[in-house]
C-alpha cells in the first residue's frame, strides 16, 4: 500500500474477516474474564459467534462498495448477535454501517465519523449504559480516531493505529470504572473483546495478515494494583441471576422506544436494537415469560433463547476452579515483579499479595487476600524471611485454617509450589511442600545499599553482592562475576534445572548472555530464562 | 474346561508377557489420516511412535466394534463354557460397549461376563494377567469376577509426561488444564482415575520424575503386581525397574510399551508406572 491509503470495500470485509480470526484466538481468554454484568465466563466466545454470523452476511454484500459491505455485515450482526456483549457488538456494527452510508471507499476521516457514529449507536442501544465496558473502550478510541483527523491527518491506517492505542490505554483503565473488575482483578471482557477486533482489523491493515497467523492476541493487564489480586472470582452476595432471554422480533413499524420503555422494568442488562422490521432483544429477567408475552403481541418471534443464568454462572465457578490446583486449597504467594507474578499464578497460586524485600506486605494485606479466595483452606507463601513471622500471624484473624510454608526465597516458594499434591490433604500438603523447600538452592544478587566490611568480604556502596540461601557470599565488579563466584561453591553437576528470572532493572540481553554462558559450561543443566521484573533484585537463580 | 479371559488391547499385554497364559487380545484401531491399522497387530508400537513425532495432526482411534468381540467369543465357546472380558475405562473408550453389545448378540452356550476396569495400560494389564494366572489354576468365573473386582480399586497408574502438549493436542486434557500455560517449563506427573486424566504434581526435571515414581511405589505395601512402561524409551524404563527391584522382586516387574492409543495423548517421551497394592498411608 502507499503512504496514504484507501480502505475499499473488500478490505473493509477482509479486515473484519482478519480480525475475526484474530479474535477466535483469545476468544476462551476473553471468557475467563468475565465478570461484568454476570460472571457466566462467555463473553469471548459470544463475540466471536456474533462476528461470525457478521462475516457470513458480509460475504454476501451486492457490491464491493464500502457502505454495501458495511450494510451487510450490520444486517449479520444483528441477526447473530449473542450475548450482552455480542449485542452492543452488533450495535456498534450497525453504527460504522450508518457512518458509512454512500461511501465507495474509506479514508481516514470517514473511518473516525463511522466510529464515532458507532460509538454512539452503542451507547443508544443501552437502556442503562455503564463506564468501564465495552462501551467506554468504544468511545475513547472514537475520540482518538477524531482527534487524528482534527490535527490534519487523512490516512486510515494512522487513524486505526490511534484508536487502536487509546482502545488498548481505555480497556486498562476499566478496572478504575468499575469495582466488580477492581475486585476481581481483571480488565472488562467485552472491552478487551472490542479492542481485539479493532487491533486485527489494524493488523490487516498494515499488511501483517501472514503474521497474525502465528500470534495471539494480547490480553491486557490491568495496572490497576489491589491487594485483592484473586485468582477465583465469587461474588460475595448472591444476586438471583435469573434467565437470560434473548429473542428478534420481526414484524411492522416496530418501535424501539416503546418497546424499551415497556421492558425496562422486567429485568437487568436490557438492550433493545433493530429497525422497525427487526429488533432484537436482549434481558436477564427472573420472569422471562412475561417479557415473551408481551413480545409475542408485536409480531413474529425468531431465534427465542433462554439459559438459566445461575447454572451457566455455576459453569462458569467450575472453570475457574480447574484453572486453580484443587478445589479446597488456596495458595497464597507474597511477590513482587510483574514477572514473578505471572509465574506464581501460573502454577495456580489462588492470590498474590504484593511485596517482599524493604515493602513486607501487612497482616491486613495477607488478610484481605485470604478471605477473598474462594478455599477454606489456605497455604501462604511468605517467599521472604521477614514475611514469615507476620503470615504466622493471620491465623489468629481468620477462621479458615491456615498454613505457612515459610519459603524464604522465591525459588523456595516456587518449589513449594510445583510440589504441590492434588491430591493430598492441606496438611500432608504443607508437609509436601515444607520439605520441597530444601529441595532448591537460592541464588539473589543484588547491590550493596553501604560500604562495609563482613567477615573477609570488603564491600563498596552499589557495588553488586550475592546471596546463596539467604546469606551473603560474595561481592564483585559485575553481576555476572558474582553468580560465576557462587557457582563456585555449589555442585552444578549434581543439578539438572536452573532457572534466571531477571529484574525489572536488569538487561534482557545480558540475562541471556548468562544464561547461554552457563549452557556453554554446564551442558548438562536444562536452563530457562524468565523475567521476573523483581525490584532490587538484579537476578534471582533457582538450582535444582 | 477353563474360564477364557479377554481383554482389549489397551491393556498393553503383548504376547510376550501373556506367554504361557490363555488371553485374548482384541486390537482397537488407529487411524492415520486415511490409514486403519489394527493395534500392535497391523502397526508396531515403534512404526506408530515414529509417525506420531512426524505427524501434525494427531491419529485418532476407534474401539473394536461388537462383530470383533463376537467372532472372539464364538471361536473361544468352542473350547469354554465361559468367558470372562476384562475392560479398559468405559469412559475413556467404548471398547466396553462393544464387548456388551457383542455379548448381546451371541448365541451360543457359553457365559459371558464383561467387566469395565476403570483402568487403562498396565493398570488394566496386572488385573488381566492376574485373573488369568488364577484362571489357569482352575478358579471359577465367579471367584474370577470377585478378585478383578477387588483388585480394581488398589490398581492405580500413574505416568510422567516431558510435556502437555500431546495431551492438550488431542483434546484429552480434562482436570490436567489447569496445568496449562504455565510460565515455567513443568513436566506433568498425572494419574488415570475412571479413564480422567487427573492431575497429581508437577516437576522440573525428568530426573525429578523419575524420582516420583519410584517414591511413590514406595509408599505401597502389599504390592501384588507392579509395571513400568515406556514408549520410546526402554532404556530408561529398565533403569526404573531396576531400580524398583530394590521395593518388589526384580524378576516380576513386568516391562512394557504404553498402548499407541494412550501414547498419542501423553507423548513419546512417557514413562510409567502402574501398581496393584495397599497404599501405606491413603491421602484422605
Amino acid at each position: 500500500m502507499t503512504k496514504t491509503h484507501t480502505v475499499t470495500g473488500q478490505d473493509l470485509r477482509e479486515m473484519f474477516a482478519a480480525s475475526t480470526n484474530w479474535l477466535e484466538k483469545s476468544s476462551a481468554d476473553i471468557d475467563v474474564l468475565n465478570v461484568f454484568p454476570v460472571p457466566d465466563g462467555d463473553t469471548g466466545t459470544n463475540m466471536l459467534l456474533t462476528m461470525r454470523s457478521t462475516m457470513e452476511e458480509a460475504y454476501r454484500a451486492p457490491d464491493h462498495s464500502a457502505t454495501a459491505v458495511a450494510d451487510a455485515m450490520a444486517k449479520g450482526a444483528l441477526m447473530g448477535a449473542r450475548g450482552n456483549s455480542g449485542v452492543i457488538l452488533s450495535q456498534i456494527i450497525r453504527g460504522l454501517a450508518k457512518g458509512l452510508t454512500g461511501k465507495e471507499n474509506i479514508s481516514g476521516a470517514d473511518l473516525a465519523a463511522a466510529l464515532k457514529e458507532a460509538s454512539e449507536n452503542a451507547y443508544r442501544g443501552i437502556s442503562n449504559p455503564v463506564e468501564g465496558t465495552i462501551l467506554t473502550v468504544m468511545k475513547e478510541a472514537a475520540r482518538a480516531a477524531q482527534e487524528q483527523v482534527d490535527k490534519g491527518n487523512d490516512d486510515p491506517v494512522q487513524v486505526m493505529e490511534a484508536a487502536v492505542a487509546t482502545a488498548n490505554e481505555a480497556v486498562a483503565n476499566t478496572p478504575r470504572l468499575l469495582k466488580v473488575l477492581r475486585e476481581a482483578g481483571v480488565v472488562d471482557a467485552g472491552g478487551q473483546g472490542l479492542y481485539t477486533i479493532l487491533d486485527g482489523c489494524l493488523r490487516y491493515l498494515k499488511g501483517e495478515a501472514e503474521g497474525m497467523r502465528f500470534r495471539k492476541p494480547q490480553i491486557i493487564v490491568s495496572d490497576v494494583t489491589s491487594t485483592k489480586q484473586v485468582g477465583r472470582i465469587s461474588p460475595k452476595e448472591e444476586i438471583p441471576y435469573g434467565y437470560c432471554t434473548e429473542f428478534m422480533i420481526k414484524g411492522q413499524e416496530l418501535d424501539i422506544d416503546y418497546i424499551r420503555k415497556r421492558l425496562v422494568k422486567k429485568g437487568e442488562s436490557l438492550i433493545v436494537v433493530g429497525d422497525p422490521t427487526a429488533i432484537r432483544v436482549h434481558i436477564h429477567a427472573l420472569s422471562p415469560g412475561d417479557v415473551i408475552t408481551f413480545a409475542t403481541k408485536l409480531g413474529t418471534l425468531h431465534q427465542v433463547s433462554m439459559r438459566n443464568m445461575d447454572e451457566q454462572h455455576q459453569d462458569f465457578l467450575e472453570m475457574q476452579h480447574d484453572k486453580s490446583p484443587a478445589a479446597d486449597t488456596g495458595i497464597i504467594a507474597v511477590v513482587s515483579g510483574d514477572g514473578l507474578t505471572d509465574v506464581f499464578k501460573s502454577l495456580g497460586a489462588a492470590a498474590i499479595v504484593q511485596g517482599g524485600q524493604t515493602m513486607n506486605p501487612s497482616i491486613k494485606d495477607l488478610l484481605t487476600a485470604v478471605e477473598g479466595i474462594d478455599a477454606d483452606k489456605v497455604i501462604i507463601l511468605p517467599n521472604n524471611k521477614n514475611v514469615i513471622l507476620t503470615a504466622s500471624k493471620v491465623q489468629e484473624l481468620t477462621q479458615k485454617n491456615i498454613e505457612v510454608v515459610p519459603s524464604e526465597t522465591i525459588p523456595a516458594g516456587v518449589a513449594a509450589l510445583l510440589a504441590f499434591d492434588y491430591e493430598a490433604n492441606l496438611k500432608t500438603n504443607t508437609e509436601i511442600m515444607k520439605s520441597a523447600l530444601s529441595n532448591v538452592r537460592s541464588i539473589e544478587i543484588t547491590k550493596a545499599a553501604r560500604s562495609t566490611q563482613m567477615g573477609n568480604l570488603k564491600i563498596s556502596r552499589k557495588q553488586p553482592i550475592g546471596f546463596l540461601d539467604g546469606d551473603l557470599v560474595a561481592v564483585g565488579d559485575s553481576d555476572i562475576k558474582v553468580v560465576e563466584k557462587i557457582f563456585a561453591r555449589i555442585n552444578l553437576k549434581n543439578s539438572q534445572v536452573l532457572t534466571i528470572y531477571y529484574g525489572g532493572d536488569a538487561d534482557p540481553e545480558e540475562s541471556s548472555a548468562l544464561g547461554a554462558q552457563i549452557r556453554e559450561k554446564y551442558p548438562h543443566l536444562q536452563i530457562e530464562v524468565i523475567r521476573g521484573g523483581q525490584p532490587h533484585y538484579n537476578y534471582i537463580i533457582s538450582v535444582e | 474346561m477353563p474360564v477364557k479371559i479377554v481383554t482389549d488391547s489397551l491393556s498393553d499385554l503383548t504376547s510376550e508377557i501373556t506367554k504361557g497364559l490363555d488371553v485374548t487380545v482384541v486390537p482397537v484401531y488407529v487411524r492415520f489420516g486415511k490409514e486403519v491399522f489394527r493395534d500392535r497387530v497391523e502397526m508396531t508400537t515403534e512404526d506408530f511412535y515414529s509417525r506420531l513425532v512426524r505427524s501434525d495432526a494427531l491419529p485418532t482411534t476407534t474401539q473394536p466394534s461388537p462383530g470383533d468381540f463376537l467372532e472372539t467369543y464364538k471361536k473361544l465357546s468352542k473350547d469354554t463354557n465361559d468367558i470372562l472380558v476384562i475392560n479398559l475405562s468405559s469412559k475413556l473408550s467404548g471398547t466396553y460397549e462393544s464387548a456388551r453389545q457383542a455379548k448381546n448378540l451371541y448365541e451360543g452356550k457359553a457365559r459371558i461376563e464383561v467387566i469395565d476396569t476403570k483402568q487403562v495400560i498396565m493398570g488394566l494389564g496386572l488385573i488381566v494377567l492376574e485373573a488369568a494366572r488364577r484362571a489357569k489354576k482352575g478358579a471359577k468365573m465367579d471367584e474370577l469376577i470377585e478378585l478383578v473386582q477387588a483388585m480394581m480399586p488398589k490398581t492405580h497408574s500413574v505416568m510422567a509426561l516431558d510435556s502437555l502438549k500431546y495431551l492438550a493436542k488431542g483434546g484429552r486434557i480434562g482436570k490436567a488444564k489447569g496445568l496449562l500455560g504455565s510460565m515455567l517449563a513443568i513436566k506433568p506427573i498425572l494419574t488415570m482415575r475412571e479413564g480422567e486424566v487427573h492431575p497429581m504434581t508437577r516437576v522440573r526435571s525428568r530426573q525429578a520424575g523419575m524420582d516420583y515414581l519410584y517414591n511413590l511405589v514406595a509408599e505401597f505395601k502389599n504390592i501384588q503386581g507392579l509395571a513400568v512402561e515406556h514408549a520410546t524409551n526402554p532404556a530408561e524404563a529398565t533403569q526404573l525397574a531396576d531400580r524398583l527391584g530394590k521395593l518388589y522382586p526384580r524378576n516380576q516387574i513386568i516391562i512394557s510399551t504404553v498402548s499407541p492409543v494412550i501414547g498419542t495423548y501423553v507423548g513419546p517421551q512417557v514413562i510409567s508406572v502402574s501398581i496393584i497394592g495397599e497404599e501405606a498411608s491413603p491421602a484422605a
